[in-house]
């Protein structure tokens, strides 16, 4: 499917395909009279205005978006058509959107005034730390890290897993700077009694009972002590946009993307598996076993996903670009894994018949997605596919057809595929 | 023969479409149609409902029938209807997903009666069974 769902007014319908005079009647109607009502805002030279205005609406955000797909528009939900992934660095105006919860405004106003990050639980010491504390105490790092819905793929399953229907675009890759996770959790001292983290955040839940948490997860406390995870403030040099999750977010790369709170304002140690919202059930889970596609599975067999599986998409060209037979024309894209760096990536022209190694880039850091490329001759006029299949470090491979079926429809890698015209 | 009824097929195809038969030469095969996208066809359909059916646009563009406005205004209290028109399930799931919105989500619960007309129109539009 590659419509755009029209909203419930019809008047966002547009907003897959966002076009610069739209952009532009946004920046005169909102983005510059918003940053005229806030004097004093200090917007960063180049910056993207509409990204960073303040007082921005919800129903705004998609207009500071080009090309997205919106899949829903409360919560806000859209993803990335393939070819629009095709920068080292996802810029924000391509960067895919999953939201659990509303919006905060204090995401909205771009306000972090007083905003502080609680770190209690099974820790020495309970912290409470300002942006200030965190910018000025740990070590500042900038990490280029993948981020990536566990849903990603969920249209493809049969039949259908509840959910929005990602296809392949559910996913990103941006440069962030912040602290490490690590760093924090061990500046409060982590006790042994510790077994997982519990990650809050401000945004509000969908029913508006402020009692009930739109979405908070966590991880094992090996994985949040690793190196790669970070508490960030920026994302691509500016301070996280508002729908990222402003001022402050986790970005645990490798799990599925619910684990990277945004609007975090507390990591809970735990001692035992968080029970937070979406935990539980068959959220973010997968069956304990096989099961047949549409299969009943019991709540009590179903387990919290962890890594995400080895990936890759074909980001150049976009699908359905002629080409001219007999000569060489690049293929690119990015593969990434949640076990780390990718082994390998191939590619075929003839559904999987014959494989072509592709060539492929080092990682910048653990968890940056890999650029592969491939110089391929179609031999005669005609419809081709192209097929890439990347390969982790442990010897696993994307699968040619959707793995296995689950209720909720995670962590489908089968590999992506372009159409390719020889002329 | 047996080469021929590709063409065959294509040439019947062509005086279908274009009643011309001067087409035939350039339509036998034709390298330059748009191409669909590869991973179109393998997709559930989560509009399938949708495309053979109206749908209302004062009901956040739901499949006009028997359930549309209950459905509409039970669901729309906390999301839009664009994450209802993706849904291609099975009952059972459906099932799972009311007990999940009352009991973890915070969604009223109504009476019975509009309940089982909010879970029929469920059923009907947006199911993998039918």
């Amino acid at each position: 499917m590659s419509e755009v769902i029209p909203s419930e007014t019809g008047t966002d319908s547009d907003t897959a395909s966002v076009e610069k005079p739209a952009r532009r009647a946004f920046l005169k109607n909102t983005g510059l009279t918003a940053v005229g009502a806030y004097v004093g805002m200090n917007i960063p030279l180049g910056a993207n205005l509409a990204a960073f205005a303040q007082g921005m609406d919800e129903a705004n955000i998609m207009s500071t978006k080009e090309g997205l797909v919106l899949l829903n528009d409360r919560p806000i939900n859209a993803e990335t058509p393939a070819h629009l992934l095709d920068d080292d660095v996802t810029p924000y105006k391509h960067f895919f959107i999953r939201n659990n919860g509303g919006v905060p405004s204090t995401a909205l106003d771009m306000d972090a005034e007083g905003w502080t990050l609680t770190i209690d639980g099974e820790v020495d010491t309970p912290l409470e730390l300002t942006l200030a504390d965190l910018q000025e105490n740990f070590e500042v790092v900038t990490l280029r890290l993948v981020l990536e819905c566990g849903g990603n793929g969920r249209a493809f399953f049969n039949p259908g897993a509840s959910g929005n229907q990602w296809t392949t675009g559910a996913v990103g890759c941006a440069d962030w700077t912040g602290v490490r996770l690590s760093d924090v959790l061990q500046a409060a001292g982590v006790k042994d009694s510790a077994v997982y983290t519990g990650h809050y955040g401000n945004d509000p839940h969908l029913s508006g009972d402020p009692e009930k948490v739109a979405i908070s997860r966590g991880v094992p406390i090996e994985k949040a002590l690793e190196q790669d995870a970070i508490i960030a403030w920026e994302m691509n040099g500016e301070p996280v946009p508002a729908i990222h999750g402003f001022p402050l977010r986790l970005i645990i790369p490798g799990y599925p993307g619910s684990v990277s709170q945004k609007y975090l304002t507390r990591i809970w140690v735990r001692d035992q598996v968080h029970d937070g919202s979406k935990m539980a059930g068959y959220s973010y889970r997968l069956p304990a076993y096989p099961v047949a596609p549409g299969t009943e599975v019991p709540e009590e067999d179903m387990v919290v996903m962890t890594d995400m599986p080895v990936k890759s998409l074909i980001t150049f060209p976009q699908s359905g670009t002629q080409t001219s037979a007999g000569e060489a024309t690049e293929v690119r894209g990015h593969a990434w894994a949640g076990s780390g760096d990718i082994a390998s990536v191939d590619v075929s022209i003839d559904f999987g018949q014959t494989w072509i190694p592709a060539r492929l880039d080092p990682a910048k850091n653990k968890f940056a997605w890999q650029r592969f490329r491939a110089d391929l001759t179609l031999p005669q006029a005609g419809y081709y596919e192209v097929w890439a299949r990347a390969t982790d470090m442990n010897g696993l491979a994307q699968p040619p057809v959707v793995p296995g079926w689950n209720p909720r429809g995670y962590g489908n890698n089968m590999q992506h595929r372009i159409a390719l015209i020889a002329t | 023969m047996k080469k021929m009824l590709p063409l065959l097929r294509a040439a019947l195809c062509v005086c279908l479409i274009f009643g011309a038969a001067n087409a035939l030469a350039q339509q036998a095969f034709d390298p330059m149609r748009p191409a669909p996208n590869p991973l179109t066809p393998i997709m559930s359909a989560p509009q399938s409902a949708t495309a053979e059916t109206a749908t209302d646009p004062d009901l956040g563009d739901l499949p006009i029938g028997v359930g549309a406005e209950d459905t509409y205004y039970q669901c729309i209290a906390c999301h839009s209807t664009a994450i209802i028109r993706q849904q291609e399930l099975t009952d059972a799931r459906w099932d799972y997903l009311w007990g999940w919105m009352v009991e973890e989500q915070g969604m009223y619960e109504p009476d019975d009666e509009i309940k089982d007309t909010i879970m029929e129109y469920l059923k009907t539009h947006f199911s993998s069974e039918r």
